[in-house]
């Protein structure tokens, strides 16, 4: 651990450090192999372990990038999404504190060459969701989502943040005005604050969907559709007729639209050299 | 903060005036800086992934909830 330190410190403190050099040497090339010779030949996801690295930036001068085994990342958002309240144990949740970076990573790993974006969640924080759901629409590389069993609420402009969208046909998802939690102070105010807060949703999602607000505002506000609440459950190929999502479909289908968006990419950008 | 689900908010909060906080605690893991809470002997969960570097967020050992064996941490700060 303290040699990780001592690289970290070297880099900036010893631009060249050639006497340290000749004795690494040897161990260099079997450190880019997989630690042990009986290590399997199977494609493994190997992790960017920061020493091994750290040698290489010194030894090679190049940074070596973990292996991925497939092109496409997978991104699951399950439960809820968590905002800057810690929620209790029971509820199962999706934090953007770590998703964020990942989303910088993704876009920034050349492995990746596309992002498959499963939902199966209850909504949660504002903030958060739309948070991920423009990290997702900024990406520059192809995005597919999928939304299976729900993509509720929050869950919504996730769903179409993608460059494609995909719901499975058994797939819900419940669209309803906002409420505020907590403290209300009963003022023209409040009401104000909400609507803004709701334009922001009403606005990422028109923006990334063929729905038009005038019919998104109508789903919101549908009165007679949900029991305890007003709103609509769109399911399956609802979903796909009002717009919001582009196809419905499967895993296969998902990913078989992600690989080719992928080419499509590669040859609009020039193929990377590998 | 608004949540903005269809689930009900008291399910959703149920629990929260009695959640403790065990105490966490900065390490070191392979060079990555986390932030940990212990779980046992020997043993700790991930809160968070404090890195700079996104790389580390693609790690499939370190995430938040993964229990990570605490010889392998060193304690920072």
């Amino acid at each position: 651990m303290s040699g990780d330190q001592n690289i970290w410190g070297h880099e900036g403190e010893y631009p060249c450090t050639p006497p340290e050099n000749p004795p690494e040497e040897p161990n260099t090339p079997p450190a880019r192999e997989p630690g042990h010779p009986g290590a399997s030949p199977a494609p493994q996801r190997v992790q960017g372990r920061t020493k091994e690295s750290m040698e290489s930036i010194k030894e090679l001068g190049a940074s070596p990038v973990p292996e991925v085994k497939s092109n496409i990342h997978c991104l699951t958002i399950v439960g809820q999404i968590e905002g800057h309240l810690v929620l209790p144990p029971q509820n199962k949740t999706t934090k953007y504190e770590h998703l964020i970076p990942q989303l910088v990573a993704l876009e920034q790993s050349p492995e990746v060459e596309g992002v498959l974006v499963v939902l199966n969640t209850v909504g949660g924080d504002v903030e958060a969701g739309l948070a991920i759901a423009e990290m997702i629409a900024s990406l520059s590389k192809p995005t597919v989502s999928i939304v299976l069993g729900g993509g509720h609420s929050i869950g919504v402009p996730i769903a179409v943040a993608a460059r494609y969208s995909f719901i499975a046909e058994t797939a819900s998802m419940t669209i309803h005005p906002i409420r505020l939690n907590g403290l209300v102070i009963g003022v023209p105010q409040t009401y104000e604050y909400l609507d803004k807060m709701q334009d922001r949703v009403v606005r990422f999602v028109t923006q990334h969907s063929r729905i038009s607000e005038a019919s998104f505002r109508d789903l919101m506000f549908r009165t007679g559709e949900l029991a305890r609440d007003i709103g609509t459950v769109l399911i399956g190929r609802e979903a796909v007729e009002k717009g919001l999502i582009d196809e419905v479909g499967g895993v296969g289908q998902a990913v078989n639209k992600l690989k080719s968006m992928i080419e499509e990419w590669k040859l609009r950008n020039g193929v990377p050299v590998q | 903060m608004i949540l903005y689900t269809p689930m009900q908010l008291e399910l959703v909060f149920e629990g929260l005036e009695e959640m403790q906080h065990a105490p966490t605690r900065e390490v070191n893991i392979d060079g990555v800086p986390v932030l940990i809470q212990d779980t046992g002997p020997g043993e700790g969960k991930v809160v968070r992934l404090l890195s700079t570097d996104p790389l580390d967020y693609l790690r499939s050992d370190l995430y938040p909830g993964a229990v990570v064996k605490l010889f392998r941490c060193t304690q920072t700060g």
